[in-house]
């Protein structure tokens, strides 16, 4: 996808291994399933886990769905 | 062997619909809806202050985050106790009433809130509507198969009465044909009058008093952009526009770290931020609100030395235009 596609990576946090991506609108559902479906990466196993998804940036700075009381 | 009609591809390519609204008005402007859009929008789980060049937080600023009340969480409450008359005389009645179930996806899971007004939505889905059988609607954003219902009840209404057939009815629903169970955040706001308090109304209940986490954090050699409150668009070379700062904003609260300006330039301005719960089934008002591939419904005010301020809107696919 990347070769494709621009992908940005926006922020990377090693500790929670979580990373902010942009791609043009157009591309969403293209860099979703790419996400989704790769299971591997040199040889070891993985997984993606989309968190949040939104067309602003500043949405993502708030997650309710991330609230834990 | 037939051949099934499949859905053209470039549905793919197209972008879930999303809107941002921008307004500009001043804070003393006696028909300014500064208040009205902040009331409206019930249901917030995360607000943030951006202020600039500021090295200590002001007074007036450090109290009014002290005097932030509490709000509740009560486990395993009935929707049922919602609509007793004990609750509405007590809490529905007097002063404004919030709540709003927590840990349910608008998307997939039955839902329930509160709103000041007294109106009780039930956001739920097809199965759990025919179980019910109150009167409600379809959802505005269930597509051609409907599969998500929304019922409105009035507490306050005059028809609502204790021995109403409304009332009953309502009261039978939720107790004995379609029992739903939720956990519930509340808080309730009253000015002055004595009685009955939340946590005392449901002690039998396992109920748990909360207060908001506040974080403060310093950002070093930040640059602000240059915004002039009469500039929406922004000028060439000048100033910022809206669409601009929204995007440095959320740059910014997100830590990503990148170099949209030059020069370094006093900012005569500050942004709050607040953001609305995804799952709430109301965005502004009694909007319907929805999730598609995000549930954002969040606003954030832009506020000027002069009072002059510009308020922005921002709501996903399945969301009304913000008023």
């Amino acid at each position: 996808v990347g070769a494709a596609l621009p992908v940005d990576v926006l922020t990377y946090e090693e500790k929670t291994l979580s990373a902010i991506l942009r791609v043009i609108s157009s591309g969403l559902v293209k860099l979703w399933s790419a996400l989704t479906l790769m299971g591997f990466y040199q040889n070891r196993r993985c997984a993606f886990r989309v968190l949040q998804a939104s067309p602003f940036l500043l949405a993502l700075s708030g997650n309710s769905r991330d609230l834990v009381l | 062997m037939s051949a099934v009609p499949m859905p053209p591809l470039r549905g793919l390519r197209q972008a879930p619909r999303h809107l941002l609204v921008c307004e500009k008005g001043h804070a003393r402007h006696a028909r300014s809806r500064h208040a009205a859009h902040v009331r409206d929008h019930a249901y917030n789980c995360r607000v943030s202050f951006l202020i600039p060049e500021c090295g200590v937080l002001p007074e007036v600023l450090k109290s009014a985050i002290a005097d932030v009340g509490e709000y509740y969480l009560v486990r395993n409450l009935s929707v049922h106790e919602l609509v007793a008359h004990e609750f509405i005389d007590a809490f529905v009645k007097k002063g404004s009433c919030y709540a709003l179930t927590y840990n349910t996806r608008i998307d997939q899971d039955n839902t329930a809130a509160l709103l000041p007004n007294g109106k009780l939505i039930l956001s739920v889905d097809k199965d759990t509507y025919e179980e019910l059988g109150l009167q409600g609607r379809p959802s505005r954003y269930s597509g051609k198969k409907v599969m998500r219902y929304i019922i409105t009840i009035d507490l306050t209404d005059s028809g609502f009465h204790p021995d109403s057939k409304k009332h009953n009815r309502v009261l039978w629903a939720l107790r004995e044909k379609k029992p739903l169970e939720f956990d519930f955040l509340l808080a309730w706001y009253n000015t002055g009058a004595e009685g009955s308090t939340l946590m005392s109304y449901f002690s039998k209940n396992q109920i748990q008093a909360l207060k908001p986490k506040i974080t403060f954090s310093t950002l070093r050699d930040l640059q602000c952009p240059v915004l002039q409150s009469n500039e929406l668009q922004g000028k060439p070379e000048e100033s910022c526009g809206t669409e601009e700062l929204f995007e440095w904003l959320g740059a910014v609260l997100n830590q990503v770290s990148f170099c949209y300006f030059g020069e370094p330039k006093l900012a005569y301005w500050l942004t709050l931020t607040v953001h609305g719960f995804a799952d709430s089934p109301v965005s502004w008002r009694e909007n319907e609100h929805g999730f598609h591939k995000g549930g954002e419904n969040l606003y954030n005010f832009v506020i000027f030395r002069n009072l002059d301020y510009w308020l922005q809107m921002a709501v996903g696919t399945y969301d009304d235009c913000p008023p």
